[in-house]
């Protein structure tokens, strides 16, 4: 693995500016591949051993995803909604995992670690930098059942919702009032369609600005 | 059907000269009372300080596995049976375990089986799969089923036609999602509506529904009066109700005329009197996609009755007939027991 120096600059790149989210996903990252026993995770021979799950959309996530190699679209990178500042690495071939979180009390005892900076965004910053793992996070050792739909690979499983006839893959369909469906049919959407009406209103209505 | 494996070229080592060599399978240790699991996982290197808890497992020799043409490892073999068993809303590990893999509830709903094919596929040569009963009420992440392959070593041609069978018969198991259905409630009784005793049936109906996720819009309380009753029903068939349910009234006394009632609002379908006990006095009807439920009295007593075996297949979006009432015979008799289980019990499992 790079140097923790040039994984956060490769991180800062990735993912548009260096942030204290930055420093706490880099050093989450490389502690958690290290206790794995993955280190060097983005190299051939390691990179389908790797699940990492994100319990947040926040810059850390980027810098994870950089340091990590784990990508969404790989199937590598997991998204758990929690709103919670921590990572899980999963070594696939040993069942091997940490659960690691950030603690709150870091963000206290960052001023009294670079009390020369005025700051507070670059305090954080500065001192994520050279903070023990223990101070900056709280690590445990844990399981992690990967279902076989969410493992990496090839898709191998699909369907078809008998409603819209629109392709499930990876086991998402339901099965509602007897019938396999997608789950915008089953369960709702998270968009509303534009109505054929509304949408020629909107045009109108950009028509008019344009004028 | 046992086949005669002594034909197939594994090679058998002392597990003193076995240091070096990688475990062909999940080796599973039993301590009575304490443990019971994978001691060592596939692909284990052994080290010498494995030999010591090797013999006290009791293996003195160890297969090194030399899988030829038309050969499928346990472990792949599961993969390819768990994926033809599960249908929607059933999920399994992606990393199988002693050659198993468990088969759990990807979300809370009604789970089902095909048990013609369950037993078709269990007929099957070196192949086996158990489960719960069907048409179980069944949370997220509940167990739900377990398969294997029986052999380490399973031949590409069985473990092909246990595939195809169950792919013939998908799904074999599956989760049915429970459907938010509106319900409104009719208690019946003169003495309720007096006020003589105070009505329980309510607290208990709403209870059992509002846990499958459906919504008590409205209930009303009714003498044993046939015309009023059966005005309310069709007041409320009028509203947007995907089910009726009526409590008390269903026995054989004078008074007791909610079965009329229901009869007399024009259900298409009714049946009247189920096969089990507690419960033998239920009535169910259909009225285009309103369905009606007549409990007996007997629901606020029995903390677990016929109402219990039907309204998660109602809440399923299924429409159970005569056929399926009878068939609760089997297995519809509950034993009174003193700290109830239920739904861990034969009660309503028709085997």
């Amino acid at each position: 693995m790079e140097t923790f120096e040039v994984l956060l600059q490769e991180s800062a790149k990735a993912h548009g500016h260096l942030c204290s989210g930055q420093v706490v996903g880099v050093r989450m990252a490389m502690e958690g591949c290290r206790r794995i026993g993955l280190d060097n995770p983005r190299e051939r021979s390691q990179i389908k051993k790797l699940i990492v799950y994100v319990e947040m959309d926040r810059c850390a996530a980027d810098a994870i995803s950089t340091v990590t190699g784990a990508r969404l679209g790989r199937r590598s990178l997991k998204f758990v909604d929690h709103g919670i500042m921590a990572a899980t690495f999963v070594n696939l071939e040993t069942g091997k995992a940490v659960r690691i979180v950030s603690r709150e009390s870091a963000r206290t005892l960052a001023a009294s670690k670079a009390p020369q900076i005025r700051d507070r965004h670059r305090q954080q910053l500065e001192a994520y930098k050279t903070m023990t793992c223990e101070d900056l996070f709280h690590i445990q050792a844990v399981k992690v059942n990967v279902e076989a739909c969410d493992m990496p690979g090839p898709t191998k499983f699909k369907a078809v919702c008998q409603k819209c006839g629109q392709v499930v893959r990876d086991r998402r369909e339901v099965m509602k009032n007897n019938r396999i469906l997608c789950r915008p049919c089953a369960l709702g959407t998270y968009f509303t369609p534009v109505k054929e009406q509304e949408k020629k209103e909107n045009e109108k209505k950009l028509h008019r600005m344009v004028i | 059907m046992k086949k005669n494996y002594t034909a197939w070229s594994f090679k058998t080592i002392p597990v003193d000269q076995a240091v070096g060599t990688a475990v062909t399978h999940d080796m599973t240790q039993v301590i009575p009372g304490k443990f019971k699991g994978p001691a060592f996982k596939k692909g284990h290197e052994i080290t010498s300080g494995d030999l010591c808890r090797l013999m006290q497992m009791g293996k003195n020799n160890l297969y090194v596995l030399d899988l030829k043409t038309g050969q499928i490892h346990e472990d792949d073999a599961v993969m390819e049976l768990a994926s033809a068993l599960a249908g929607p809303g059933v999920t399994f590990s992606g990393i199988p375990s002693e050659g198993k893999l468990e088969l759990r509830a990807a979300y809370s709903g009604l789970f089902k089986v095909n048990v013609f094919a369950l037993e078709a596929f269990n007929m099957l040569p070196d192949v086996m799969c158990a489960s719960i009963h069907t048409h179980t009420p069944v949370t997220k992440n509940q167990s739900l089923a377990a398969t294997r392959a029986i052999p380490l070593v399973i031949l590409r041609a069985d473990l092909d036609q246990a595939v195809a069978l169950a792919k013939e018969h998908f799904p074999v198991f599956s989760v049915t999602l429970f459907l938010p259905l509106k319900i409104r409630l009719i208690i019946t009784g003169d003495e309720v509506y007096k006020g003589l005793i105070q009505d329980r049936f309510q607290a208990i109906v709403k209870e059992k529904v509002t846990r499958l996720g459906g919504t008590l819009e409205e209930s009303v309380i009714l003498p044993d009066n046939q015309d009023r009753i059966s005005r309310q029903i069709q007041e409320f068939l009028e509203k947007d109700t995907d089910l009726i349910i009526t409590t008390g009234g269903m026995s054989v006394d004078p008074d007791d005329v909610t079965k009329e009632a229901i009869e007399d609002s024009g259900f298409e379908q009714i049946h009247y009197s189920s096969a089990v006990l507690p419960g033998a006095m239920f009535l169910l009807g259909y009225h285009g996609r309103t369905t009606i439920m007549g409990l007996p009295a007997c629901g606020l007593y029995h903390r677990t009755t016929i109402f219990d075996l039907i309204l998660p297949r109602v809440m399923a979006g299924e429409t159970p007939g005569a056929r399926d009432l009878a068939r609760l015979g089997h297995g519809g008799l509950c034993l009174n027991c003193n700290t109830c289980r239920f739904p861990a019990c034969s009660f309503g499992k028709p085997g």
